[in-house]
């Protein structure tokens, strides 16, 4: 495993307790919202695969879409090039290692209108990422 | 048994006046109404009695009264400050305002810190540590080995545990905030900023207008 690929921020490390923090059980956003999970603008998911495969997704994902991609060791940043509503979507992927076989990756919009980032998420986003990183069990149609 | 002539309607248990919660949580008078539109929602939805039982919470939560989930047991629990087993609406405003944007850090932190420490022995011990990520792996159907699970609960509790004791307390707690901000960042929730916002279609019903409503 190349754990130097790949470098933790420095001024934060990832800890277990970031992890917990990933449950829905502390997601009140449910009992405010009528929307569903996959609508929100912040994405995140954790993967066992290492950081080269989700970066290879996402550069896979770019150019299906015809998005342009920049990236650095942790950090992928897709945009679109269209004008959409409110200029050109763009999404920012950063991936925090937590251990070498452990990586949390957060998608957020960067910039670009959040309707259709959300939509983007829903249909390309997500879909692109499914066999790289788990789905918790309320989206699984098979029990737990 | 006579009958209790009161000035105002019949309200649930714990019930408390929307001026008096919003003079002591970030919320203002007509949030906290919306916030009781809410209540009546949530707290009805199995059980119409006024009051959030656990299956109404976890049904608001997950979409499935039955679904079991350590963390929101955890919340249910310190929402439920009296401990009765139901949340009721007083309880549901104060708990919700340490969520608030404007709520001081030392709420959130504090109450992280309880969120935490499962057995409430004043400490979160490193097989609490352990158990909150096997329920976090468990919950998303991922298996990690053995081995990956010790070194990511060993590396925080190598950060966090500053006397080296096996367990952190609530000053090593705050300290390791201080120094990672994100851990609480689940504590605050920016849509309570915009309640009124975010409930366009609820009617902002006054109190006289409540009097409709049986309790």
């Amino acid at each position: 495993m190349n754990q130097s690929e790949l470098k933790v921020k420095q001024s934060e490390t990832l800890n277990a307790f970031h992890i917990i923090s990933l449950s829905e059980g502390f997601d009140l956003s449910p009992l405010f919202e009528e929307k569903k999970r996959e609508e929100k603008e912040e994405l995140r998911f954790a993967t066992t695969k290492p950081a080269s495969s989700v970066i290879s997704k996402l550069e896979d994902l770019a150019k299906s879409v015809k998005f342009s991609v920049r990236k650095s060791e942790s950090r992928v940043r897709l945009e679109g090039s269209e004008r959409g509503r409110k200029g050109k979507l763009s999404i920012e992927a950063e991936i925090f290692a937590m251990t070498p076989s452990f990586l949390v990756v957060e998608v957020k919009k960067d910039g670009g209108d959040t309707l259709e980032y959300n939509q983007f998420c829903s249909k390309e986003l997500r879909p692109a990422l499914k066999d790289i990183c788990w789905t918790s069990p309320a989206e699984n149609p098979t029990p737990a | 048994m006579g009958c209790v002539y009161s000035k105002k309607v019949r309200r649930s248990p714990g019930y408390e006046e929307p001026a008096l919660l919003a003079s002591e949580t970030p919320f203002t008078v007509s949030e906290v109404e919306a916030l009781y539109e809410l209540f009546k929602k949530l707290s009805s939805s199995i059980i119409n009695d006024g009051l959030i039982h656990k299956e109404e919470f976890q049904l608001a939560l997950f979409k499935n009264s039955n679904r079991r989930n350590l963390f929101a047991d955890r919340v249910f629990d310190l929402f439920d400050v009296k401990r009765n087993g139901v949340i009721e609406f007083g309880e549901f405003v104060r708990s919700l305002g340490i969520f608030h944007p404007n709520a001081p850090i030392a709420d959130k932190v504090a109450f992280a810190f309880k969120l935490y420490d499962l057995r409430q022995t004043g400490y979160i011990e490193r097989e609490e540590l352990k158990e909150m990520v096997l329920a976090l792996l468990n919950e998303s159907d991922l298996t990690l080995s053995e081995d990956v699970v010790e070194t990511i609960v060993n590396k925080t509790f190598n950060e966090a545990d500053s006397n080296g004791d096996g367990r952190i307390d609530p000053e090593e707690w705050k300290e390791f905030v201080s120094r990672n901000p994100s851990l609480i960042k689940n504590m605050t929730l920016p849509y309570l900023k915009d309640i009124t916002i975010a409930f366009p279609s609820f009617v902002l019903n006054s109190e006289v207008e409540d009097a409709d409503m049986a309790a």
